[in-house]
Formats: C-alpha cells, structure tokens, sequence
C-alpha cells in the first residue's frame, strides 16, 4: 500500500492480490464502480510508467443467475429473463431465445411476426449504438454529445414503448410470434424516425468523426489485428472493424433477414477508431433493414395458430370448453418440447449471441446456456491494451463495448 | 443430442463438406457423431480433447465460439458419466459448426485448451466455477462469475436455486426458508441465526452476535392463520 500514487478517488493502489508482486511495476485497481468501465467491471492493472504490461479482469458483480433461473421456468416464462441480460439491446436476446425454441419446437412463425422483430431488433441494434457512442465520447470527456445520442435513443425508446408498453425489458415476443399486433399508427412513426434519423447522423459524422479530439484519442489505439481476434473469439461489430466480414445476419440468416437488402461492414485497421466507425456505417445499415422491413410489412396474423405453443383467441375460451383447458394448460404448465438440444447463432449488437437449448421433454428447459457476446469480447481487452497507454484503457473498454448484464448474465 | 447412449455403430451423419470430413476424422479416433436439428454432435473421448479441437482448428474453424458444461444428474433415462462439457466451434470460410462432447465424471480433468485459443480462458474459468470440473494446464484457473465465498458450484442440479443463505457485514445471515417461515408465522422471524451459512459458521457468529446484544432478533407476530375458523 506504500506505492500509492493512484489518480484520483476511483483509483487506488492494491497490493497482493493475483500472482507475485512485481515492484518494478505498479499494480492498480480500477472500478467496479468507476463510471468509464460502463457498470460493474473491474480491472487490475499492472503498469510500468504509463504502459499497461498486464491487465485482468474482474467480473461477477452483476451475476445474477439468469440461465440456472431459467431452468426453473416454463419456456414462455424464460423471455422474461432474457431481455434483462443485455438491456441495451433487449430485443436481440429476446429474438435470440425465441428463434431457439422455435427452431425445438419447429413453429411455423407468420411472415408478419418476422417483420415486426426485425424492424424492432434493428431500431434496438441503432438505440443500443447510440448509448455506445454517448458513453463512449462521455469516457473522452466530452459531455454534450451524450445528450445528442440520448435524444435520438428517446425516440427509439418511445417506439418500444408504443409496442409493448415499456422503454426496456420487453418481453413482446412470443414463441411463434407476437404478443399482439402493432398498434395503429406505428409503421408511420417509424417512418418519420428512419425520414429524420440520417440527418442526425450527419450531425454525428460530424461532431464524432470529424472531431479532432476524437480521432486523436481513437485512431492507432488499441489494436486488434483479425488473427488475434479469432483467437480470442472476439465477434460481432469489434470483430468486422479487424476486417473479417461475420455477421450471423447474412452468414446463417434468422427471421428472415436474408429478405434484405444490406451491407456487412467492416474496416481492416482494427484500432479503436475503426471500432466506432464500423458500428457508426451499421447504423445505417440497419435504417436500411428497417426501411425494406417496413415496405414488406403486409396485414396478416403474428402468432403461429400451432395449438401447441400459442394460445387460443379470447373469442373461442366463451364458446369452446377445449379452448379453454387448452389456455389453462399453456397457461399453467407450458408446452413441451421434444427431448434434444438447439443453437440458434445470432447477430446481436455485440456479437454472436446464442441459446444453446437442451429439452428433456418437459416443459422447461433442462439447460440454457447462452452465449453472451460481451463476456467473451471482453478477454479482447487484453490484446487491445498491452503495451499501450493507461488513459488509453478507457477508450478500449468503450470501443469493445461490453454491456456488464450481458458479461454477468 | 439425449443423455441416452448412442446407437451402436457410430455412422457419419449428413452435414456440410467441412463437418463430414472431420466427422470421419473423429469417426477414425474413436468419436461418435450424432444429429438433431442439423446440428452436429461428436462424443470423444475425455483425454482425446486436445488433440480433437488442435484437429478442428488446422481443418479450419477458426472461432471457438463457446465452452460449456452440463449436467446430467436429473435427466430422465440419463445413463454414463454425470457432466458434460461441450465445445462449440464455427467455421467462418465454410460457414459450418460443430458441436464435440465429452462426457466425464465428478472429479476428473480434461487438458485445457487455452494454448490453442486463448479465448477459451473465461470459457473454462466458466465451467469450472458452475460445475466444478477442473482445466489442467489452465494458466489462471479460478471462479468466474460467482463471489469467493460462494461453496459449491450453482449449474450443478443439485444446487437449489434461491436458497443461498445471505450473509451481510455485520455477521447477520439471512436465511430464505426462516425468512419464508417467519412470514407465514411458523416460527419468530428473520430467524437467519439458525440457517446455514456459506461458509458453516453460523453457530459461532450467532453466538458472538447473540452474546454483544448489539442486534435485536426481530420478532414477527404471529398472524392469525390458524385462529382464522374462529371468526368465522
């Protein structure tokens, strides 16, 4: 305790905690509640001078047992959980398990009901960019533009709020559809949103990447080459930014995203700037996405009328005494798959997102283990870091950016 | 993919160029392949591990998406060893996956593979901290997500879910069964001093926090549930 020079309040020195003390360099602890590590992440820096020779981090502290919690539901029950892993971008978690029941329990999903989740997924997928572009710059130190990015994340949010009610944790799909149909009305507001969205991100272009302070603090840092980050299993828009093109959306196409008509980003510098940069060109992208969705969004059923897995209309439980014991055993005890296990790889905003389902023929499912983009692109830290300035960690947290309910589960 | 054991001659089951071709090379050492959903399942051998994913990788799945554990203990006709662990890999070039399983009892270890990918690291820490199997040659194998003091490993099925007594600074324990007991007035409360503890010190640190009278037990009253017929 002797060393400390540690900055300020959230930085302090601690001494013996992982593997032999080297006192040429100089050990520092920062977070878990730290404001630029974005939630509960800790690290445990060693330095020398201001290089990082070694980081490791410490994670858990948002670990809430999600998967041993959804062994113990019904699989309907289980959509509750999983939007609360990565609550910037609910909707893909959601999609993500749903798709994998789906795929267990061979559910015909109305063309409709796929729609619906792709125009939500993708206003999610730019929500969930714009926090990471607001808290990225916050960690720069530069304030204003997080206001900028949560402007527009509002109006996203009061879309979804529109839909199912509530701005975060969704819960709106169902297995083999919707919970209900948009409302009236919505397909317009959407309009107007994707109409007025590219004239914000020109402002964006310029005010992130044209703003010199920006570009100075990003560009050359924390590089990633596309070897090392296959190495370390990195995925998603950090991946493409290293210049290997894998987006589950067109390599193993869900809810019919291969109906669209869009680009894979990528960028091979693999610096933190490329990182940015990459997620900003998929914004776009995915205004794309959303607006072919919305011309293809034809009036038609959102549930699979499969008896097994959905409900019966509210008309049929006054006329039909089957009805009504079917509602009460979906209700009550839930569907049963048959016995055998399923992944469904996804592109979520962070990566390749994944339920690996095991049924035992129950109604709920015996395992889940999901594959959560965040954990696994944090270890790419590491790489990004070595060598490379303290102040420069921040940027990388910021530039891989982790979700810490997504890292935790 | 059941916990049933497979059919007796293990046969290459259909799946893309690149799965088929390592599928027979597994096949040659000993691996059983199965399908379910156009997924593909190899079992191989616990000690064939290393040598199996090294295979994979120079045949080319260059992401090794996941590691997981599994636990078999409730699976209904589940016969063989209890755990599972389960590597995932992907293919980028050939746009394919492949799932291999190993099937191992309490105790045993598998050879980490970690030189190979470094990015299996949290992956094994992972299985290690929920199921408690054991990575040799992991360069920093320790718990993952759960505290310290937590014992046990939570993703076994025999670990009950939400009944982890919880302990707070002051040496105060809260126990969920006496918690639920106190509410429904089957006994005086937040009667955490007589639950069990993480670590199996309740009795001392009850003692001791008894003996200070520092802590007051607080007291429930008991709710009129059984006196409820004289109302009526």
């Amino acid at each position: 305790m002797t060393l400390g020079s540690g900055g300020g309040g959230n930085v302090m020195v601690v001494s013996e905690e992982h593997g032999p003390f080297d006192t040429k360099h100089m050990r520092i602890n920062v977070g878990p509640q730290h404001p630029s590590t974005h939630g509960v992440l800790r690290l445990v820096v060693d330095l020398d001078g201001e290089r990082i020779v070694h980081i490791v981090p410490h994670i858990g502290y948002l670990h809430t047992g999600f998967e041993k919690t959804m062994e113990h539901r019904t699989y309907q029950q289980c959509v509750t959980y999983s939007n609360r892993m990565d609550y910037l971008h609910g909707f893909g978690h959601d999609l993500a398990y749903v798709e994998g029941v789906e795929r267990l329990m061979d559910a015909q999903v109305p063309i409709r009901a796929h729609r619906v989740r792709v125009i939500l997924n993708e206003l999610n997928r730019i929500a969930s960019h714009l926090v990471f572009f607001g808290t990225g710059i916050l960690d720069m130190g530069a304030l204003t533009l997080f206001f900028y990015t949560m402007r527009e994340r509002e109006q996203i949010l009061d879309l979804f709020e529109q839909v199912c009610g509530v701005r975060m944790n969704y819960g709106y799909f169902r297995v083999g559809g919707l919970y209900r149909d948009i409302p009236e009305g919505f397909e317009e507001r959407v309009r107007a949103f994707v109409d007025g969205f590219p004239k914000m991100m020109d402002q964006y272009a310029t005010m992130f990447m044209k703003n010199d302070i920006f570009v100075s603090r990003t560009k050359g840092v924390g590089l990633i080459d596309a070897e090392t980050a296959l190495a370390y299993g990195l995925t998603g828009p950090s991946l493409r930014a290293s210049g290997v093109p894998l987006d589950f959306r067109k390599a193993q196409p869900y809810a019919r995203y291969d109906d669209y008509d869009f680009d894979v980003v990528t960028s091979d510098a693999g610096d933190a700037f490329a990182r940015f940069e990459v997620r900003f060109r998929e914004m776009r992208e995915s205004l794309r996405i959303v607006e072919q969705a919305l011309d293809m969004l034809e009036p038609g059923p959102v549930q699979d009328p499969d008896r097994r897995i959905s409900l019966p209309p509210r008309h049929e439980l006054e006329e039909s005494m089957e009805a009504v014991i079917f509602h009460f055993k979906l209700v009550t005890e839930g569907f049963h798959p048959p016995s055998g296990a399923v992944y469904v790889p996804t592109e979520s905003a962070r990566g390749e997102l994944g339920y690996y389902l095991v049924s035992d023929g129950g109604s709920m499912p015996y395992r889940v283990k999901v594959r959560v983009p965040s954990l696994i692109n944090l270890q790419s830290l590491e790489p990004a870091c070595k060598g490379g300035l303290f102040a420069d960690m921040v940027v990388n947290i910021a530039s891989l950016d982790p979700v810490l309910g997504d890292v935790d589960k | 993919m059941t916990g049933d054991a497979p059919a007796s001659t293990p046969a290459i089951v259909e799946a893309g160029p690149l799965v088929t071709r390592v599928q027979r090379l597994l096949v040659e050492q000993g691996g059983e392949p199965q399908t379910f959903k156009g997924m593909v399942t190899v079992r191989i051998a616990r000690t064939r591990v290393h040598d199996a994913v090294r295979r994979l990788k120079e045949e080319g799945f260059d992401l090794l998406s996941d590691v997981f554990g599994m636990d078999w203990l409730t699976f209904p006709r589940h016969s063989g060893p209890r755990f599972s662990v389960l590597y995932n890999l992907y293919s980028i070039r050939a746009n394919e996956r492949i799932f291999l399983r190993i099937d191992l009892d309490d105790g045993e270890e598998i050879v980490t593979i970690t030189d190979l990918w470094p990015g299996a690291s949290f992956m094994e820490r992972e299985v290690y901290d929920m199921f408690g199997v054991t990575f040799t040659g992991h360069p920093d194998l320790r718990k993952l997500l759960t505290p310290e003091d937590l014992e046990g490993h939570p993703h076994r099925k025999d670990f009950p879910l939400g009944e982890t007594p919880t302990l707070f600074n002051d040496g105060r324990f809260l126990d969920p069964a006496a918690f639920r007991a106190g509410l429904i007035g089957k006994s005086r409360g937040l009667t955490g001093w007589v639950g069990g503890a993480r670590k199996g010190v309740v009795s001392e640190q009850v003692e001791r926090v008894k003996a200070t009278k520092r802590v007051q037990v607080p007291t429930i009253e008991k709710r009129d549930v059984d006196g409820s017929k004289d109302s009526e």
